[in-house]
């Protein structure tokens, strides 16, 4: 249980200046690796009848794909590739620290807030192109001058709310797992495994949707 | 334990990097795939409705054929039933008249026998009285008398075709 006490501490490296969680990377590399395999596995050989693998990953693409269109419309479709990636991307690292000896890229911080932070630049460079750089600056003075403060708020908000929520859901998971399996070890950490199995899809699910809405609002010409 | 570092700037570029390789190697083949599906499908059920329709049409076309073959049986029928009434009455026709012909040809000989006998019994009846009459008469007659008489009566049968009478 040694590995127990290492959450939340992470082996450090040192380049160029800059710090990194060497846990971190390490665990994103191997969700990548997954990722892509499972991803070219999949539709590799696309068949008119899915089946298995294909068939599961099939609907949860079509699913985004179908948000993507209702909610961006035709001009959203540039970014389908990013929020597949991204759904992908969360669903198989949270389930990663599930797995015994594997701790999930999503536990840090620094992964959750980058996501987040990317999707908001997203999100406000998609807003100057889409309504022109005035018309930008102006929709946050809206409806009056006043709510400058409050959507200055909303927009700071966003990228926190969206990453710890989904940080504070996976660490907590991994952590009480650990917990749990030290305190009543075998049937109860069976069932919280289970149960975080749940979590991990739905969190990838809700900061996929969420970066889908956010994404959505800078996608419309009106206001 | 929470702390921000470089990890942070990394983690971005692995996602957008993961994001580029995926969009490379599965979106692409995904959509094309989604879209051939998509394409076979409408193609599927364009082409059943195409067939249902043209069973429509076909069935309409044959329960119409029926309707007609029936009604030309019917009229076939009928035509047959009406030829058949003509026959029937032509050939009762025609067999009455060859009876009633029949029937008269039948009277006409038994007529004819009858007058035919009637004349046999009449000139055999002649003859006989002849022939007793000469028996009674020959007592009282000459010789020369007689034989003219008797020559007469011969020379008549002979005319008349009549043997078989012993004289």
């Amino acid at each position: 249980m040694e590995h127990g006490h290492e959450i939340g501490s992470h082996p450090l490296a040192h380049f160029a200046g800059l710090t990194f969680n060497m846990d971190t990377l390490i665990m994103t590399w191997i969700t990548m690796a997954i990722v892509i395999v499972l991803a070219i596995a999949a539709t590799r050989r696309i068949e008119l009848r899915p089946r298995g693998w294909q068939n599961f990953l099939e609907m949860a693409v079509v699913y985004l794909l179908e948000q993507v269109e209702t909610n961006m419309g035709p001009k959203g479709q540039k970014l389908a590739p990013l929020i597949i990636t991204l759904f992908l991307f969360l669903v198989v690292g949270n389930e990663l620290g599930l797995v015994p000896g594997f701790t999930s890229p999503t536990n840090d911080i620094n992964t959750t807030l980058g996501l987040a932070l990317m999707i908001v630049a997203i999100v406000h460079v998609l807003g100057i192109k889409n309504k022109g750089f005035t018309r930008y600056i102006k929709h946050f003075f809206e409806p009056y001058i006043p709510f400058v403060v409050i959507n200055i708020i909303e927009e700071v908000a966003k990228p926190i709310t969206l990453s710890f929520r989904l940080f504070g859901n996976i660490l907590a998971g991994e952590i009480l797992l650990l917990v749990l399996g030290m305190l009543v070890p075998y049937f109860v950490p069976t069932l919280w495994l289970a149960f975080s199995v749940f979590v991990g899809i739905v969190q990838a699910f809700i900061f996929t949707m969420l970066s889908i809405s956010y994404l959505s609002n800078s996608m419309q010409d009106g206001h | 334990m929470v702390e921000l570092n470089g990890t942070l700037l990394a983690q971005i570029v692995n996602f957008l990097l993961l994001v580029v390789i995926l969009a490379k190697f599965a979106y692409k083949p995904l959509m094309q795939g989604l879209a051939d599906r998509q394409q076979k499908i409408a193609d599927a059920i364009d082409t059943a409705e195409r067939d249902r329709r043209e069973a429509e049409q076909l069935k309409l076309e044959y329960k119409q054929h029926l309707v007609e073959a029936r009604a030309k049986a019917q009229a076939i029928v009928e035509t047959a039933e009406k030829l058949a009434e003509e026959n029937k009455e032509e050939i009762l026709k025609s067999a009455r008249a060859e009876s009633a012909h029949i029937l008269q040809k039948a009277q006409e000989e038994v007529m004819r026998e009858r007058e035919l006998a009637l004349a046999q019994l009449r000139s055999e009846v002649v003859a006989m009285s002849m022939a007793a009459a000469t028996k009674i008469v020959k007592e009282k007659m000459d010789t020369e008398l007689n034989a003219s008489i008797v020559s007469d009566f011969i020379e008549k049968l002979d005319e008349q075709k009549i043997g078989g009478m012993p004289c």
